[in-house]
C-alpha cells in the first residue's frame, strides 16, 4: 500500500513536471471557455460580412472609430513585459469587468514575459510571426513595445498603421512619443500612454546634509553637471553617503544624450557618451563614492537603499520610477515617504515609455482602437492616472493643467509640483539615434562593463566579452 | 506460403528467429531514427547555412560551408578561443559536481547495503536523498542565488561584524563551486539508488565468504564490491558525463544567462542556446551542437575504453 502511494505521488510529480514543460506559455489568466459569454455580439456574426460592414462604413471612420475598425474577436490577447500597464488597464478601463476579466464582453488575455535579456522581444516576435496562420482566438491583438526596441516593430509589417483601426493622432500627445512609434515612412504605429521625462531624484535630508539645502532649485545650482557632480559625490562620502547607489543609475542620463547609434550600417560602435559613462564610474567605484557591491539599479542592493536608513542621495527617473519601482520608499515602516525632491540634475533624459501597438491581423481592432484612445485622450482614465499613480500622462492639456495648478504637489515628492518640473524636462526629449538593438546593447554593455568597474577583468577583455555577446545576440551586427 | 505445398513438410535444419528479432526491436530504431538520428543529420546540416533573424528578418538559409565552424574556432581578438572555453569550463564544473557525488553516493550505497549495519530507517533517508532530484533545476538555483547573493543570509552574516559583503557569483571559483555544488546536491540521490541496485546484484556469498576468510572491510570493499560494481560504475559515469556536457539550467539561472563573471560559469549548450535565442542563429547553433556531439562522443569512448576489464591476450608475454 505504501509503496502505491508513493509510486502515485512520484507518477503525479512527473506528470506535473511534464505537463508544466508543455504549457510554457505563461498566460496569466486561465484559458476559460469563451462560448459562455453572453456578450460580444459581433462574435455570432459572421466574420467576414462584419469586415465588409467596416469597410463600407469608411466615411463614417472619423466620426466613430471604434465602429468602423474591424472587431469581432472573442479572445483579446495583450503581450507585455511586466504588470505595470496591466494595472492601469484593469483599474480604469472603460467596459472593463473585472469579475469576467472582459472587455466590452470580450475575453482580455494577459501574456507577461519579463524583458531581462530580450525574453519579451523573442516571445513576442514569434508570437508575431505566426499571427498570419494563428486561430482568431489565439492571435496577438495588441501589445506594448519600450523605447529600445519599438522601432523593430514600428518598421515592419507587423504592426498596423493606428488610421487603419480608425485613429488619428492627438495634438496633445508629446512629439516623441509620436516619431518613435512611427515608421521610416512616417506612418503612425501606437501610441504612447506615458511621457517620460527623466529626473533627478534626490532624497532630502541627505540633499540638506550633503548639500546644505533640500530645495530643488538650488539642489539643481550644485547638481546641474557632471563636474559639479562628482564634487557632490565627494561631499557625500565624506558624510557617509552614496551619491548613487547602483553604478548603472545614472547610465541613461549619459546614454540619451548619445550623438551616434549604437550600431550605424551594420557596425558596432560605443557612443562617446557611453565611454564617459564608463570613466565616470569607474572613478566612482574607485573612490566608493557608490555601492561596492556594484548592484544593477533593479537589484536589491540598490533598491534597498530606498529604505529610510538608505544612504544614497540621488536615483535617476521618470514619474513611473517613483511610483512602480520605488516601492521601498513607500513602505509605511520602512520607508521615507515625502523625503523626496526631483530635479534635472546634470543632463536632460528620458527613460522609458511603453508604446501601445495594434498587431497586423487583430481580429479586435475596435477594442486596440479604444484602448489607445481611453489612455490618450480620455480625461476620466488620465486625470485617475495623475492623480492615483502619479503617472506623467502622454496628454499635455492634462499635464499642463496639474503642472500649472499652484495648489498641486505631489506628497511623495514632499508636495513639490513634479509636473511643473516635467512640463520643462518634456520640451528637451528628442528620439533619435536608436536602432532595433538597443535594448541588449544597453543591458549587455552595463553587465559586461561591471568585471572591469571592480577589477577583476581589464577593459580589453570586459568589451570582448561584450562583443561576444552582441555576436551570439545580433549576428548581423560586426563588432570591432 | 508453404501451406500450399503441404504435400511433404520441408524439414529445416535449423529455425531461424532472426526476422522476429527484427521486429521486435523495429519501434525502438524507427524512434531512433526518428527523434535522433534524423535530427543529428539535420543540425549538421543546418550548421553548414548561414541563417538567422535579424530582428524580425530573416537571413539565409545561404550555403556557407564550413564557415560556421571557422568562426567557432576563430580566436577573438585578445586571443581567447571561446568554445574551448565553455568546454573547459564545462568540464571542470563537471568533475566538481560528479566526484564527490560518486564518492558520496558508494559510500551510501555501501552502507545502506550492508548486512552489518542493518541501518533502520532506510526509506527515510532514501527518500531524504533523493528528494532534491525532485526539485526543479530552476527553483534550486534561484534558491541559492538568492542565499548567495550580494544581500542574502550569507553575506548578511559576512556583513554583520563590518567585513565587506563577498560577491560569491563575481568570484570564478565561488560561482563555479556553487554549480557544481548544486549539481551533486541534485544527483547523488539518483547515483546511490543505482550503485544500490548493483550492490544488491552482487551475490551475497561472496561477502560471506571473504568474511570467513577474514577480510576486513576495507579490503570487500576494493576487492569485492568495485570490481563486480564496474559495469554499474561505467553506467553511472557516462550517463552523469553525458548529462554533465549538457549542464544548461543551473549556470543559466545563476548567472542570469551569461555565464559570468568573464565567461568562466558557461557552458557549452548555454552558448548554444544564445545563439538559438534572440538570434535564432541555426547555423551556429547547429556547429556548436555538433561540436557537443564529438566531444561527447570521444569522451565516452575513452571512459569505455579505459574502464573496460582487460582480456588476457593469447600467445602474450607472460
Amino acid at each position: 500500500m505504501k509503496k502505491r502511494i508513493a509510486s502515485a505521488v512520484l507518477a503525479s510529480a512527473v506528470i506535473l513536471s511534464v505537463a508544466s514543460c508543455g504549457n510554457s506559455g505563461t498566460t496569466t489568466t486561465a484559458s476559460n471557455d469563451t462560448t459562455t459569454t453572453t456578450a460580444a455580439p459581433a462574435a455570432a456574426a459572421d466574420t467576414t460580412t462584419a469586415a465588409a460592414d467596416a469597410a463600407a462604413d469608411t466615411t463614417a471612420a472619423d466620426a466613430a472609430p471604434a465602429a468602423t475598425a474591424e472587431g469581432g474577436g472573442t479572445t483579446f490577447n495583450i503581450y507585455a513585459w511586466n504588470e505595470e500597464f496591466k494595472g492601469f488597464f484593469e483599474k480604469y478601463m472603460p467596459g472593463y469587468d473585472a469579475s469576467a476579466q472582459t472587455l466590452d464582453g470580450v475575453k482580455v488575455n494577459w501574456t507577461i514575459t519579463p524583458s531581462d535579456g530580450g525574453a519579451y522581444q523573442d516571445k513576442l516576435d514569434q508570437a508575431l510571426q505566426n499571427n498570419a496562420s494563428a486561430s482568431a482566438d489565439d492571435k496577438v491583438d495588441m501589445f506594448l513595445a519600450e523605447a529600445d526596441y519599438i522601432l523593430k516593430y514600428t518598421d515592419s509589417d507587423y504592426t498596423m498603421d493606428i488610421s487603419e483601426i480608425g485613429l488619428k493622432q492627438v495634438d496633445t500627445e508629446y512629439q516623441y512619443t509620436v516619431s518613435a512609434a512611427s515608421d521610416s515612412n512616417g506612418k503612425i504605429k501606437g501610441v504612447s500612454f506615458q511621457c517620460c521625462p527623466a529626473a533627478l531624484i534626490y532624497r532630502r535630508s541627505i540633499a540638506k546634509d550633503v548639500l546644505g539645502t533640500d530645495d530643488p532649485t538650488e539642489v539643481q545650482a550644485q547638481l546641474d553637471s557632471w563636474d559639479k557632480y562628482e564634487e557632490a559625490a565627494a561631499k557625500a562620502k565624506d558624510k557617509g553617503y552614496y551619491i548613487q547607489g547602483s553604478y548603472a543609475a545614472n547610465y541613461r542620463v549619459f546614454s540619451n544624450n548619445a550623438t551616434s547609434a549604437w550600431v550605424s550600417g551594420g557596425q558596432l560602435t560605443i557612443p562617446a557618451v557611453v565611454e564617459q559613462w564608463t570613466d565616470q564610474v569607474k572613478k566612482f567605484y574607485d573612490n566608493g563614492y557608490i555601492l561596492d557591491t556594484l548592484p544593477t539599479i533593479w537589484e536589491a542592493g540598490n533598491t534597498t537603499q530606498m529604505f529610510n536608513d538608505g544612504k544614497t542621495m540621488c536615483f535617476f527617473g521618470p514619474a513611473w520610477y517613483y511610483n512602480f519601482s520605488m516601492g521601498n520608499a513607500q513602505d509605511p515602516d520602512k520607508g521615507c515617504y515625502g523625503d523626496w525632491g526631483i530635479c534635472q540634475g546634470p543632463a536632460p533624459h528620458f527613460w522609458g515609455g511603453t508604446w501601445i501597438l495594434a498587431a497586423t491581423g487583430t481580429d479586435n481592432g475596435d477594442l486596440v482602437a479604444k484602448v489607445m484612445q481611453a489612455f490618450t485622450e480620455n480625461e476620466e482614465v488620465l486625470t485617475q492616472l495623475v492623480e492615483v499613480e502619479g503617472q506623467y500622462t502622454n496628454n499635455s492639456a492634462i499635464n499642463d493643467k496639474y503642472a500649472d495648478d499652484p495648489t498641486y504637489g505631489n506628497d511623495f515628492l514632499g508636495g513639490q509640483n513634479d509636473f511643473a518640473v516635467y512640463k520643462e524636462l518634456a520640451k528637451n526629449i528628442k528620439f533619435e539615434n536608436n536602432t532595433i538593438y538597443d535594448q541588449l546593447c544597453n543591458e549587455g554593455y552595463q553587465d559586461y562593463i561591471k568585471q572591469y568597474l571592480n577589477g577583476s577583468v581589464d577593459k580589453d577583455t570586459a568589451l570582448q566579452n561584450f562583443y561576444g555577446y552582441i555576436n551570439e545576440k545580433y549576428p548581423a551586427v560586426q563588432t570591432p | 506460403m508453404s501451406s500450399t505445398t503441404q504435400t511433404a513438410p520441408v524439414k529445416h535444419k535449423s529455425i531461424s528467429y532472426a526476422g522476429w528479432g527484427y521486429f521486435f526491436i523495429a519501434p525502438f530504431i524507427i524512434v531512433y531514427i526518428l527523434c535522433a538520428l534524423i535530427p543529428l543529420l539535420s543540425t549538421f546540416y543546418n550548421s553548414l547555412f548561414e541563417y538567422y533573424m535579424d530582428g524580425l528578418k530573416q537571413i539565409g538559409p545561404n550555403f556557407v560551408g564550413l564557415q560556421n565552424f571557422i568562426t567557432l574556432f576563430t580566436p577573438r581578438a585578445d586571443g581567447r578561443l571561446e568554445i574551448f572555453n565553455y568546454t573547459a569550463n564545462t568540464m571542470i564544473m563537471w568533475i566538481m559536481g560528479a566526484i564527490p557525488q560518486i564518492v558520496f553516493a558508494l559510500l551510501l550505497a555501501v552502507i545502506f547495503t550492508s548486512e552489518r549495519m542493518k541501518i533502520k530507517g532506510q526509506g527515510f533517508f532514501k527518500t531524504v536523498i533523493y528528494m532534491p532530484n525532485l526539485i526543479m533545476a530552476s527553483a534550486f538555483a534561484m534558491l541559492f542565488f538568492q542565499i548567495f547573493s550580494s544581500v542574502g543570509p550569507i553575506n548578511q552574516i559576512i556583513t554583520a561584524n563590518g567585513a565587506p559583503a563577498f560577491l560569491f557569483f563575481d568570484n570564478e571559483w565561488s560561482a563555479k563551486s556553487i554549480i557544481a555544488f548544486i549539481n551533486f546536491l541534485m544527483w547523488f540521490g539518483n547515483t546511490t539508488i543505482l550503485l544500490m541496485a548493483g550492490i544488491m546484484g552482487i551475490d551475497q556469498s561472496l561477502f560471506e565468504a571473504a568474511a570467513i576468510d577474514g577480510a576486513n572491510s576495507s579490503q570487500v570493499f576494493f576487492k569485492i564490491t568495485i570490481p563486480l560494481l564496474m559495469p554499474i560504475i561505467i553506467y553511472v559515469v557516462i550517463t552523469a558525463l553525458i548529462g554533465g556536457l549538457q549542464m544548461f539550467d543551473v549556470p543559466q539561472i545563476i548567472t542570469s544567462g551569461r555565464g559570468g563573471p568573464n565567461n568562466t560559469t558557461k557552458t557549452l549548450v548555454m552558448a548554444l542556446n544564445a545563439y538559438i535565442g534572440t538570434s535564432k542563429n541555426y547555423g551556429m547553433a547547429g556547429a556548436v551542437s555538433f561540436v557537443l556531439f564529438v566531444i561527447t562522443g570521444i569522451l565516452s569512448f575513452i571512459v569505455f575504453r579505459s574502464t573496460e576489464p582487460k582480456k588476457e591476450k593469447k600467445g602474450g608475454k607472460k
